[in-house]
Parts: C-alpha cells; sequence; structure tokens
C-alpha cells in the first residue's frame, strides 16, 4: 500500500508543480501519519461506544465499533515480561501505547488459569495492601507501573515468566524503501525487497486517510497553503461522513 | 470454577482429604461471583462501568459476611473442656454466639446468660485505696480481680437457682417432716423466673476474647455454637456462596456501586435497592425449606389437648 500512497501524494503535488518530497520526507510524514489515524481508532471507538449507549447505531454492517476493533486488534501482541533480578518489577515492552489486560501465570502443575491483575495507582496501592478485605494476593494479583517498569503484588509474584502481557503495540515506523537506478524520469525506483521495507500497518480503507494526512505535512514542508487547505478540507470531509 | 466428575466429588480423585468436595455443588464460590460480575454486569453498556476489581472484591465480600451473619444459617459448633480457669476462649473466627450450652450425662443443656457481670479488670491500690503505678506511669493491674478469684474459687454467690445461690442451703422450713432449703426446687412463691436456672451461667467478654463461666462448669464440656463472617481468615479461595443467594450479591454489589457513585440517577439507584431487597427475600425464604412436609409435621399436632 505505501508505493501507492506515495504515488498518490507525489501525483497531487506534481499537481502544477507545486513541488516534490524525497523518499526520506516521505517516510517521516507517512509515520507521523500512520501515528495520527493509529490514535484516531481508539478516540473513534469510544466514540461509536457513546453512539450505541445512545442507541444511534446498529448492527452487522452498520456495527462501526467492531470495525475499529479489529484494527485495534491487528496490533495486540501478548508476551511475557522480563523480571528484574528476582524482584516483583518486570520491565515493560519497547513498543507498548496501551497494556490491554496483564495477568499473573502461577506455572503451577497441575495447570491453574491465568489470574488477571488489576491496575492500581500508585495512590492507591499502599491503601490496598494494608486492607484485610482487598490486599492482592495470588487469586486477586494487581500491579503499579513507573516509568517503563511494572511492579506486582503480592510480592511472590517475582520469577521469570509469572506476568503474561497482552497489549495493544504502536504500528512499525513505514519505510518506503527503492533502489537508486537511472530511470527515464529520474524517479528512484519502489523495492520492496529490501530488508528495511516497511508497508503501512493500517487496512487499505485508510489509504485515503493517509493520503490526506501526508498532503498536509508536505503542504507544509514546501509552503504550499492551497495544499494544506484542500487537503485540511478533505480530512475533515471525510470525518465528518464517518459519523 | 469447572464442574467436577462424580469421582472427584466422593473420593476427591484419590487426593486427601476425601470429603474436600462433598456438599459443594450448594455453592458458587467467590472468584466465581467476581469473574461473573465483571463479565455480565459491569462493561460499555452496563449500568457499573469502569469500576476497578478491588471495589467489586471488596463489596463482595462485604455482602458474603453480612449474609453469614444471619441469612445463611450456617452455624458453626465448637466443643472444648471447660478447665479450672472457667475459660473457654473464643475460636479464631468467631464473630457472635447462637447458643452455649454444656454437654453433661449424654444431655445437651442449654446455658443462660448471666445477666450480671462476672468477670472485671481491676488496678492495684495501697492502703489508701490510692491507684499504683509503674515506673512508666501505667497502672499495675493483678492477675486476677477479686471478682474473677471469687467466681474461680466458687465463691462467688449467684442470683440463679444453682448451687451458688446465696440462699442455697440456708435455713427453711419443715413441712410434712422435710426440711426445706433450696431455691433450686421451687420451693418459693414470687420466682424470677429470668434467673429460675440450675445450670451454670456465662458470661462473654468479647473484647477479652473468652466466655467467662460460673464455678459450674469446672471440668465439664462446653459446645459452642457461632457464626462467622464466612471470609475463612482471609484465605479467598475458600470463600462460598450458597447458590440461592447468588443473584443477591450480584444485586448487592451493584446497588453499593451505584449508591456511591456520582451522578448515578436517584430512580436508578431506587432500582437497584428494591432489587437487592427483593432478591434477598426470596433467597431467605427459600433457604427456610418452607416446604409442605414440614409443614405437615407441624399440623399433625394442631388437635392435641393440652392438659
Amino acid at each position: 500500500m505505501i508505493n501507492s500512497v506515495r504515488n498518490t501524494v507525489l501525483s497531487i503535488l506534481n499537481k502544477n508543480n507545486y513541488g516534490y518530497i524525497s523518499p526520506s520526507d516521505f517516510n517521516l510524514f507517512a509515520k507521523q501519519a500512520q501515528l495520527d489515524i493509529f490514535e484516531n481508532y481508539f478516540f473513534d471507538y469510544n466514540y461509536q461506544i457513546n453512539k450505541e449507549n445512545a442507541r444511534q447505531s446498529g448492527t452487522g454492517y452498520a456495527d462501526l465499533k467492531q470495525n475499529d476493533e479489529e484494527v485495534i486488534d491487528s496490533f495486540s501482541v501478548t508476551s511475557n515480561l522480563t523480571v528484574v533480578a528476582a524482584t516483583n518489577t518486570f520491565t515493560l515492552p519497547s513498543d507498548w501505547y496501551l497494556l490491554n489486560s496483564i495477568f499473573y501465570d502461577a506455572q503451577a502443575t497441575p495447570a491453574v488459569p491465568l489470574r488477571q491483575m488489576e491496575r492500581v495507582s500508585q495512590k492507591k496501592i499502599r491503601l490496598l495492601l494494608n486492607s484485610n478485605i482487598t490486599s492482592p494476593n495470588t487469586l486477586y494479583p494487581a500491579y503499579t507501573m513507573e516509568a517503563n517498569l511494572l511492579t506486582a503484588y503480592p510480592i511472590t509474584i517475582n520469577t521469570q515468566d509469572d506476568v503474561v502481557c497482552q497489549y495493544i503495540r504502536y504500528p512499525k515506523d513505514p519505510k518506503w524503501t527503492y533502489v537508486d537506478v537511472p530511470t527515464a524520469t529520474g524517479e528512484p525506483l519502489f523495492d520492496s525487497t529490501a530488508a528495511d521495507y516497511q508497508d503501512f500497518e493500517l487496512p487499505v480503507s485508510d489509504e485515503p486517510t493517509l493520503v490526506v494526512r501526508i498532503l498536509e505535512y508536505a503542504g507544509l514542508s514546501i509552503r504550499e497553503s492551497d495544499v494544506v487547505q484542500v487537503a485540511s478540507s478533505m480530512d475533515n470531509r471525510e470525518t465528518a461522513s464517518e459519523k | 470454577m469447572a464442574y467436577i466428575s462424580a469421582y472427584q466429588y466422593y473420593e476427591n480423585g484419590g487426593a486427601a482429604p476425601e470429603n474436600a468436595n462433598w456438599g459443594s455443588y450448594q455453592y458458587i464460590s467467590l472468584q466465581d461471583i467476581v469473574n461473573n460480575f465483571l463479565l455480565m454486569y459491569d462493561g460499555n453498556h452496563s449500568l457499573v462501568n469502569n469500576e476497578e476489581r478491588y471495589k467489586i472484591l471488596f463489596h463482595a465480600k462485604r455482602a458474603v459476611q453480612e449474609l453469614n451473619y444471619d441469612a445463611f444459617k450456617e452455624i458453626k459448633i465448637l466443643e472444648l473442656d471447660v478447665c479450672d480457669s472457667l475459660r473457654f476462649v473464643l475460636p479464631p473466627d468467631y464473630v457472635n454466639w447462637v447458643r452455649v450450652s454444656m454437654y453433661k450425662d449424654n444431655l445437651l443443656m442449654p446455658l443462660t446468660e448471666n445477666i450480671q457481670t462476672n468477670y472485671s479488670d481491676a488496678y492495684l491500690q495501697d492502703n489508701n485505696c490510692r491507684i499504683l503505678f509503674d515506673q512508666d506511669g501505667n497502672v499495675l493491674k493483678p492477675e486476677y480481680s477479686g471478682l474473677d478469684i471469687d467466681r474461680i474459687t466458687s465463691q462467688q454467690k449467684s442470683i440463679y437457682l444453682n448451687e451458688n445461690n446465696s440462699l442455697n442451703g440456708t435455713e427453711g422450713w419443715l413441712w410434712e417432716g422435710n426440711w426445706y432449703f433450696d431455691y433450686a426446687i421451687g420451693a418459693r412463691y414470687g420466682l424470677n423466673t429470668e434467673t429460675a436456672n440450675i445450670n451454670p451461667t456465662f458470661k462473654i467478654d468479647n473484647k477479652g476474647g473468652v466466655i467467662n463461666f460460673s464455678s459450674g462448669m469446672a471440668g465439664e464440656l462446653c459446645i459452642l455454637e457461632y457464626v462467622s463472617d464466612g471470609l475463612y481468615n482471609g484465605d479467598d479461595s475458600q470463600i462460598t456462596v450458597n447458590k440461592l443467594f447468588e443473584s443477591y450479591v450480584y444485586a448487592y454489589i451493584k446497588y453499593e456501586i451505584l449508591t456511591n457513585k456520582l451522578g448515578v440517577q436517584e430512580y436508578v439507584v431506587a432500582r437497584a435497592k428494591k432489587e437487592k431487597t427483593a432478591l434477598l427475600r426470596n433467597a431467605k425464604i427459600r433457604i427456610s425449606n418452607i416446604h409442605p412436609g414440614r409443614l405437615l409435621m407441624n399440623l399433625r399436632g394442631q388437635s392435641k389437648w393440652i392438659k
């Protein structure tokens, strides 16, 4: 999809000889555009839930929330967290955007089900630990977060693979790769076999939005206010039509 | 929790103790309750949303405690010997007593709670009745108060019609060749029925964690029927609720969350309260086991002549 997006962007930009963006600039704009759209999925998901609660959305093909869920789930990753030297502290993955579920794996024989761990704020954790009734235990474990570390409670959760994390990761940075061979137009030639090639991870239905967003960034870059305005109005129109 | 096979039920799968699963089908575990509540009553399209699990767990446990105090009718029973100290230390999961009995001569004899006190704290005093202190300014106390010593040494007199009654053994009157002395035999008019009991008496020292008996209990076997709070000393895996109360517990949690949440309309809170109350009433009726067979047994005595 990335080549198609780039071709469309260049095609629009070159109209009336507005300008040209280099592959490295395109890659930077593509990353920003993808992050914008990725984050919008979460806002839109919440919007759709509110519409459902107001009984303003339908089911089946009209279930837009499901579409958002599917896209978000395509970024879902489940992995074991690395323990920090036999403490109850675990290192979070570097690419997490949202920690959806944290589980405690007792690693017992016979196997016991994973227990969902509950996120507790730093303000509440001491109160919780001092409570007879609700103090975290292996049936109802809890965790707090600090920087890129997760602290598990009770403190007996302290061995490698004790904590399993299901999270939504950031999309990988898109990269339009090319080979620098002389062509008739002087354009670099798209090469999807390069080791660092990375396509967009958003669904194809987001291609128009990607084009518009990249155009906005490109318009700013080449100081063409017309491009920015057109792209911005297209973006607004698209957003309005999706509500 | 998963359903278990008949072998698991009857013989615990060959593991000890064999009776671990007997009767377990009557109950639902706390884990299931919290899990089911989060699944069914909490979510984007539910009245309860974005609530911390520890709040749900707290309210679930509070419901279990409240139900254990009366509605469950699950009485725990403990038998212990009462030694010369005339004390029965309350069990670790004791919350309130239902009945205290003496088991003697193969008979269970319910004991009466003494309407007077039979124990006391005491301070040491000098000859001028001045209270004595230690070097840190704390009051010095004897091991036993005078009241306690008298009770333990069987010196304390009782207003009950037992052997420690102050009038026991005093001179009575002669009637048809017999001397009558004791209140215990009922030969007195104007009997105070509240204290007309020959059995030993007891008084519970709740803060001290003991039941103090009158001297007649020395060396006897005491049966304590009591209620606990059902929390099994913090072992969450042991906590269960009778299935007849399952819906009530969900309703209780929902009500407690809604009533404490900002911005919930009053009619929603009122609806939750009504639901909770109705479910508790239904469950209590169900667990009281009123069925025709039982009523029939009671009604059989309806035409019996009372002489």
